[in-house]
């Protein structure tokens, strides 16, 4: 009978509207973050334009005219501005320190964690080391100032009536970068071991037991099972981190920075508050920061092909 | 209940999609100064914060005198915008640039309505200010030509902003602890080195003066903005020959960095600041932080030189007050002139009368009803309700008419001095009558003696220089870089300060070539030009 080609598209149509019956909650659930990201992340992105065309805000967008030298005018500005060049310097050396040193802390807080035989006094250690997280910048620029100003300072009272001379941790471009690296990790380090712990609950109790037997030391079972358990976790955070090195943020190096040490402290971040926002050129770091995201870019990229050459899994 | 969910989710989305744009604007037609239908328009107000008992800037006893006023006499209604003070120029731009700025705009940066009037941002309000002439009488009367076409463009005849009228332009001033040199038995200073012979005193007898808090001892205030804090010692190096016309080329920095002499002025801060004089962590902190004003409320501070009357504002609140709290009765800081130039004058460089520029952003739609607004406030009657509020609450007037300010603290508190957030156009106790004003100007602080207000007004003027007024149209240098070179300013003076003597002329000279390549110069150049062009060699 002929019947049966007819039936069959329309079971399909029972079928899915059966399923969006049962479903359509859910995909409008769903609406909600994605018209988020389109709203909020995608349209926006048409104004990426502005770093390829004349400074105007007021005009439509679409109407403003191309920049000069095909449209490149503002990059040639920014790569030939003192100022740029300087910010660049400065942004990429702290995130560098901030990596050398910044990274490797939470590991070894994690570490030294897990070695710890009191759960109750872990958790306490854990829980005073999360807290510096939830202070911002701002506060936490207060305090360095309360402790570490070079007259009135906390610390450099204790120093001095120790005999010492003040050490100029704020006032000094040298002194200012460790007060700024330190103070980082300060803030961050407890809470970035909360991955890592997270990641050492999946280990295998029996490898240790299995080690035990072998008689291997805390040392041996911390370099040949817990570090090699944790090392997906530490290259997924290292690809990351990597993807952030010429990214800067704002509010730490703006709260922390003082008219002494602006040769330091001056990171393209900063750069573009001063010259976009303050000074309206905003198709100027509109450049800038788009030169910011493409380099991060590359970065991630790059991060993620050599670790997936080094037998990773990479972040996708 | 998972639908209703969703539907809700579903409508909250869709909700600002629906949101209709603004409505078109009506009819112009005024009777009897009314408009015929009801107009709106919103007011930028400044920001100070709420310490000190202060009521929200928008919406207070005052806002409500205006808002009331205007729908009475204009059938406008007025809505205020809060800007934070501190932030006016970072504020105002936002604003600009996302097109929600308020009809009515207020800021005491040029270059950022030149910025945007150059991008069609900016409303010309010349055409208003003629044809609209008869309905705005109070602000021709009080602003006249001179501060309405100041900024006016001498080709193209354009006005983006009209400047507020500083009634008395009284600048900064030096102040020294007058308890102090009683106890030392010392003169007010009045040279350089009867000064830095004081600095030194303060220093030597910090045990003396302080007790235990010895080596709190600050001799001499500065803060991160150092050439407003150094303005008088700055205008003693500065040739008494300067003309007027090198006052131009070389006067786009507001401190007068530019000026023949500032090196120099900076080198003596740097002696003092190596000598221990200066206090040592002034760098540190940033604009409207306290730490300073603290330490001056506490009695640490000898000397310091900042806004003419700064002492003695807030009443019992601020440092003159305070110091009558922590310290004692007879603590007082009083202006004293100790710096003479080369001619002998003690030299003060003070701006013409103008103050605040006020103007209308492109996207203003009543620029009648924001014009009428301007000239309501201007109104002697409302500017001076505005200034010193009822009489019994926030002031008494005594047997010879002079108006004497009360710290009021219920809500109908003043929020900033005479209310001058709210009285756009004018910056200075006016009250129509000139010896009325002198005879009130040390009346306005909230039981600080009028002797020390009278006394830091006469310090802050005698022997000022205004220079003249050119009207050289537009600079394009100066576009876009007025923040920027100020925070090159900033830093780099401050570190040439605390630089060891034997760097400073290294430090001094690679921040001012910095400054001066980063579009200084270029300022300078075109500045020159442009004077030639309109005025000659």
């Amino acid at each position: 009978m002929d019947i049966t080609p007819a039936r069959a598209p329309r079971a399909r149509a029972r079928e899915t509207i059966t399923y969006w019956k049962r479903y359509w909650t859910l995909y409008a659930l769903l609406a909600l973050p994605v018209a988020f990201f389109v709203i909020f992340r995608y349209i926006p992105m048409a104004y990426i334009q502005i770093a390829f065309k004349k400074n105007n805000i007021v005009m439509n967008i679409w109407q403003v005219p191309w920049a000069n030298n095909h449209g490149f005018e503002n990059f040639i500005k920014a790569f030939s501005n003192r100022d740029f060049r300087f910010a660049l310097r400065n942004t990429i050396g702290l995130n560098l320190l901030d990596l050398l040193i910044g990274f490797p802390a939470p590991i070894l807080l994690a570490l030294l964690l897990n070695e710890l035989p009191f759960r109750r006094f872990k958790r306490f250690t854990q829980t005073i080391a999360y807290m510096p997280h939830f202070l911002s910048w701002i506060i936490i620029s207060g305090l360095a100032l309360q402790l570490f100003a070079p007259t009135s300072g906390l610390v450099n009272i204790l120093i001095r009536r120790m005999g010492g001379t003040a050490v100029p941790f704020l006032d000094d471009p040298g002194h200012w970068v460790w007060t700024y690296i330190l103070l980082g990790v300060w803030q961050s380090v407890g809470w970035n071991t909360i991955i890592y712990l997270a990641a050492l609950t999946n280990i295998s109790p029996e490898l240790y037991e299995a080690a035990s037997v072998d008689g291997a030391g805390r040392v041996r079972k911390i370099w040949h099972i817990t570090l090699p358990g944790l090392r997906p976790t530490i290259v997924t955070l290292l690809i990351m981190s990597l993807g952030r090195i010429l990214g800067s943020e704002f509010d730490r190096p703006y709260a922390m920075a003082n008219k002494l040490v602006t040769s330091v402290s001056n990171v393209l971040s900063i750069f573009v508050y001063n010259n976009g926002i303050k000074s309206s050129q905003f198709s100027l770091t509109a450049a800038v920061g788009l030169f910011q995201s493409a380099v991060c870019v590359m970065f991630l990229l790059a991060a993620n092909s050599l670790a997936k050459k080094f037998g990773e899994r990479g972040i996708w | 209940m998972k639908k209703v969910l969703a539907i809700v989710l579903t409508c909250l989305l869709l909700m600002p999609l629906i949101a209709a744009t603004g409505a078109a604007a009506g009819s112009d037609e005024i009777v009897d100064g009314r408009f015929v239908e009801t107009k709106k328009i919103t007011v930028e107000v400044y920001d100070r914060g709420l310490d000190g008992g202060k009521t929200t800037p928008e919406n207070n006893f005052y806002t409500d005198y205006i808002k009331e006023g205007m729908l009475r006499d204009h059938n406008v209604e007025v809505t205020f915008i809060p800007v934070d003070r501190w932030n006016e120029t970072e504020a105002i731009n936002n604003l600009l640039a996302a097109g929600d700025a308020p009809d009515v705009c207020v800021t005491y940066s040029y270059p950022t309505i030149q910025t945007y009037a150059n991008m069609g941002g900016v409303l010309d309000m010349a055409p208003y200010l003629e044809e609209y002439k008869d309905l705005l009488p109070n602000l021709w009367g009080f602003l006249g030509e001179f501060n309405l076409y100041y900024d006016r463009d001498p080709e193209s005849g354009t006005v983006w902003a009209i400047e507020a009228k500083l009634v008395n332009n009284a600048r900064t001033n030096t102040f020294v602890r007058e308890d102090w040199l009683a106890k030392l038995g010392l003169a007010e200073p009045t040279t350089l080195e009867e000064f830095e012979a004081m600095l030194y005193a303060f220093k030597d007898n910090a045990e003396l003066l302080l007790g235990e808090d010895a080596d709190k001892m600050i001799p001499l205030a500065i803060s991160y903005d150092v050439g407003w804090r150094i303005d008088h010692l700055v205008a003693a190096f500065v040739p008494d020959d300067l003309s007027d016309k090198d006052a131009y080329v070389q006067g786009f920095d507001d401190r007068h960095l530019l000026y023949p002499g500032y090196k120099e002025a900076i080198r003596k801060v740097n002696e003092w600041y190596n000598a221990g004089l200066v206090w040592q962590d002034f760098a540190l902190y940033g604009a409207g932080d306290t730490t300073e004003i603290n330490l001056e409320k506490s009695g640490f501070v000898g000397a310091f030189m900042h806004n003419w009357d700064l002492p003695y504002r807030d009443g019992p609140d601020g440092i003159h007050g305070g110091m009558k709290t922590v310290v004692g009765e007879d603590a007082a800081f009083i202006a004293v002139e100790s710096f003479p130039n080369d001619a002998g004058a003690y030299r003060k460089f003070l701006s013409n009368p103008i103050d605040r520029k006020v103007f209308f952003p492109a996207t203003n739609k009543e620029p009648l009803a924001s014009m009428l607004y301007l000239d309501w406030i201007t109104d002697i009657e409302h500017k001076t309700f505005l200034q010193i509020g009822e009489e019994g609450v926030t002031h008494e007037v005594l047997a010879d008419g002079a108006i004497s300010i009360i710290a009021a603290t219920n809500e109908k508190i003043i929020n900033s001095q005479y209310n001058i957030d709210y009285t756009i156009t004018s910056n200075g106790l006016d009250l129509g009558d000139v010896g009325l004003r002198m005879r009130s100007l040390g009346l306005g602080y909230g039981g600080v003696d009028a002797s020390y207000i009278l006394n830091a007004f006469n310090a802050s003027i005698h022997e000022g220089r205004v220079f003249e007024h050119f009207s050289c149209g537009k600079i394009e240098s100066e576009e876009g870089v007025d923040e920027m070179l100020k925070q090159k300013r900033d830093a780099f003076l401050a570190q040439a300060i605390v630089a060891k003597t034997e760097d400073f002329d290294k430090v001094f000279d690679e921040g001012m070539a910095d400054y001066l390549t980063s579009g200084g110069q270029a300022i300078i150049d075109e500045r020159a030009a442009a004077y030639a062009k309109y005025y000659g060699e």
